[in-house]
């Protein structure tokens, strides 16, 4: 009887964190990026995004406008950037981007790889800036940078589905 | 775990029944039920409100959305034509660091302008408006055919209503601009002010003044 319940209660767990993660990549699917909800983490936009401000981002324009907001990548650094497009060139194979952060003096090309004078439209976005909502991303900056209120959290989940018995 | 019971006062039995498990436990595996239903409670409660607060987020932004659009419609924002760009003098230099687009040390010809500008781009601001960024950009045509570049000389964060008449006279270009090219001298461009409306909550909105400049690449000085 025990042993039938705990396994309902492991399932439903299941249940809910595969519908999230379904959920996460159906809208990764939809959008074309690998992360299609990104949660502002510097303050080189401000006074447009502060930290801990949610950006809802799309990759499926062909080509980005001077003035766009984009968030891209650089090879071999991890931390993905939101800044504005203040250059473009293309043509009709591809697409060169240089960036610049509102709130920074100068342009992005110390931020690139060595050498690196542009971004490629094309591998370099995870996306566009459409949509924004304030603040509400602070708690994941909480979760992933204050252990206390992680492992608060943590703690208060584990003693209430341990406990839990309906 | 008992308070379909409980709560029908009716029955004296189950009342009765009832009675030890509602007020304090006498036994350690009554007190765990006990602890473990509050739990339960509290964490149904605390899913309950998340839910709440998460849809009437959601409803909340749709409404300011909506209305906002509506406002920017009636205020007929993409078609300001109050703008002016005039007495745009574009120069020309060779530059040979990374910074200003050089590769190798190879030279690299870099472009700016001074020009005049006035708008008024007040109508932009609305309750839902947290900074306007205005950018003056230029476009103009590549080397191969179906190639095209913008690039801009100059932008500005406005955050409030009373800074978003601009007059702006000799204005020097923000930016000094080079070309995926070696030299982009001779080309004519299309100068145009954008804007870009960041707003409290919603979308991005983009949009551009009616009024256009025109220029051409200046050549560098030549060296004597």
């Amino acid at each position: 009887m025990k042993v039938r319940q705990q396994l309902v209660q492991f399932l439903n767990l299941a249940y809910v964190l595969s519908s999230a993660f379904m959920v996460w990549k159906a809208l990764s699917v939809v959008t074309n990026s690998h992360s299609p909800i990104v949660v502002v983490l510097s303050g080189s936009m401000e006074p447009a995004f502060q930290r801990g401000d949610i950006l809802f981002l799309w990759n499926r324009d062909q080509q980005a406008h001077v003035g766009d907001i984009v968030v891209y990548e650089i090879q071999g650094k991890s931390i993905p950037i939101v800044h504005r497009v203040l250059r473009e060139h293309h043509n009709n194979e591809k697409q060169l981007l240089l960036t610049k952060g509102d709130n920074n003096a100068v342009d992005d090309l110390g931020l690139y790889a060595k050498k690196q004078g542009y971004l490629n439209q094309a591998t370099d976005l995870v996306g566009t800036v459409k949509g924004y909502l304030p603040k509400v991303g602070y708690v994941t900056i909480l979760l992933t940078e204050n252990i206390y209120f992680r492992y608060g959290i943590l703690g208060i989940m584990g003693i209430s589905s341990l406990l839990t018995q309906e | 775990m008992c308070s379909h019971g409980c709560s029908n006062t009716n029955s004296k039995i189950s009342h009765h029944l009832c009675s030890k498990t509602s007020f304090l436990p006498h036994r350690l595996d009554q007190f765990f039920i006990h602890v473990s239903n509050s739990m339960y409670n509290l964490v149904t409660r605390l899913q309950t409100v998340s839910n709440q607060a998460l849809s009437a987020t959601a409803v909340v932004s749709g409404i300011i959305i909506v209305l906002t659009l509506i406002q920017l419609v009636i205020s007929n924002v993409w078609s300001i034509d109050t703008t002016s760009i005039q007495n745009i003098k574009p120069s020309a230099s060779i530059r040979n660091s990374f910074n200003y687009g050089s590769v190798n040390r190879k030279p690299k010809e870099n472009s700016k302008l001074s020009f005049d500008l006035d708008a008024d781009l007040s109508p932009l601001f609305n309750w839902n408006t947290k900074q306007v960024f205005v950018y003056l950009t230029a476009e103009y045509p590549g080397k191969s055919s179906g190639s095209s570049n913008k690039v801009t000389y100059w932008d500005k964060i406005i955050k409030s209503k009373d800074e978003a008449k601009l007059h702006l006279a000799n204005q020097k270009s923000k930016y000094s601009v080079w070309d995926v090219e070696k030299s982009f001298r001779g080309r004519d461009a299309i100068l145009k002010l954008e804007w870009n409306i960041q707003p409290h909550v919603g979308p991005l909105i983009f949009g551009e003044t009616t009024t256009t400049g025109t220029f051409t690449f200046a050549d560098p000085p030549k060296k004597s």
